[in-house]
């Protein structure tokens, strides 16, 4: 696995544990897909069993009544969704989804990723040649995949660095113990990488140490207390610890 | 007929009644037409494989604005008109096209300024990146607004953003 070695990296210094605990969960939720990879752009179709209102003049659709998106490795279905039509030559910016927002993702290696809230917005933007492309899901925001699940007031997916950030009240879940993190050696990643490898193989289908894949034994909730961290209850600083991570693990988490 | 903004019509049809011309300039209009315009037309013939075209005004004034053809154009009471084989384009100053509009059938209010049918409605936007199909429509002239009763189905070839 390639992030193995960024896993064991920062793993090795026993007087960063706390730090480098917050690193690695965030590596384990958070994808290392190159921002320049290529893409073929297929095609995207939106379905809607109700009614959809095309405003030409003010260049916005809102679709109602089970609506669907699917894209090639996308699928998000919801209630209301609304999107604006683009300029000649353009794209869609902006998307708002919102009731019963369902997201269902994988990535080229088939790892899946399932989120849930009230409202997803999508917005893309090129100001000054930089582009931003983000998705932020609120409103009883959740995020799972293989590794574990994720929680917070808001999730924010950055799609161009590939990152996940929770700005408040994030808490995390995953399946497996990060029981060799105190000691700051290099089996932390050894486990992390047969660990997730073990949850892959439960969401598909085939054989798995059930023991493992069935555990979501460490129960982070990032912002309370400031006592050093047990071994399978970690507590971050205080404050709203910047969980923005670009993590070249692979295969990527989302 | 008064033609909003100085723009040109120009009509072709191989079948043609008396009054033909009257009939095809209000199918003409059907998604481009200022409410004055409409209210001018009185209709009472009927139209085979008609065409029209609206063009912009001066200085674009060979630009084509719009084409709108059918199969054929009947002219009912309180003022509807009914169309068959339904095909709008519409084109910016440049010359791109911007909407094409399929329909096989499709009821025209004249003084209401409103196309609907309980029938199928394709439309493709941005030279087909978009296209949209659905079953029912509404159109409202006015506003340019446009309700798609059911089976939305719309493909965005280009996706949204990155997220393909």
């Amino acid at each position: 696995m390639a992030g193995a070695g960024l896993l064991r990296a920062q793993t090795n210094t026993a007087t960063n544990t706390t730090t480098n605990v917050a690193d690695e969960i965030l590596a384990l939720v958070t994808t290392n897909t190159p921002a320049s990879k290529p893409s073929s752009r297929p095609e995207t179709r939106i379905e809607a069993e109700g009614p959809a209102d095309f405003d030409l003049a003010g260049r916005r659709v809102i679709y109602h009544e089970h609506v669907r998106v699917d894209s090639a490795n996308m699928r998000l279905t919801c209630e209301w969704l609304a999107a604006d039509l683009p300029q000649t030559g353009g794209r869609v910016t902006n998307i708002v989804a919102e009731s019963n927002v369902v997201v269902d993702a994988a990535d080229e290696k088939g790892q899946k990723m399932h989120a849930t809230g009230d409202k997803a917005v999508y917005v893309y933007r090129v100001e000054n040649g930089v582009t931003n492309e983000t998705v932020t899901l609120t409103g009883n925001a959740r995020l799972e995949n293989g590794q574990g699940w994720l929680t917070g007031d808001s999730i924010i997916w950055d799609r161009v660095h590939e990152r996940l950030s929770v700005p408040s009240n994030p808490k995390m879940i995953f399946h497996q113990a990060i029981t060799s993190s105190e000691a700051g050696t290099n089996s932390l990643a050894t486990a992390t990488n047969s660990l997730v490898t073990a949850t892959n193989s439960l969401a598909t289908g085939t054989n798995s140490p059930a023991g493992v894949t069935h555990a979501p034994a460490v129960n982070t909730n990032l912002p309370s207390a400031t006592a050093k961290a047990p071994a399978t209850a970690t507590n971050f600083p205080t404050g709203k610890p910047d969980l923005t991570h670009k993590s070249n693990l692979s295969p990527k988490s989302f | 007929m008064k033609i909003r903004d100085g723009a040109r019509v120009a009509i072709l049809a191989t079948c043609h009644s008396p009054l033909v011309t009257t009939l095809l300039l209000s199918g003409a209009m059907l998604f481009c037409v200022s409410p004055e315009s409409r209210a001018q037309s009185n209709l009472v013939g009927h139209a085979n494989d008609f065409s029209s075209v609206e063009y912009y005004p001066a200085p674009n004034q060979l630009q084509i604005k719009s084409r709108l053809s059918g199969a054929e154009a009947q002219p009912l009471t309180g003022g509807l008109l009914a169309i068959k084989q339904l095909k709008l384009e519409t084109f910016g100053a440049d010359g791109k096209s911007e909407i094409v509009v399929n329909a096989p059938e499709c009821l025209y209010d004249q003084l209401g300024g409103t196309a609907s049918s309980a029938g199928r409605l394709q439309v493709q936007y941005q030279e087909g990146k978009i296209r949209v199909e659905g079953e029912g429509f509404l159109w409202r002239q006015n506003d340019s607004f446009l309700t798609i009763s059911n089976r939305i189905s719309t493909v965005l070839e280009f996706g949204a953003g990155r997220m393909n």
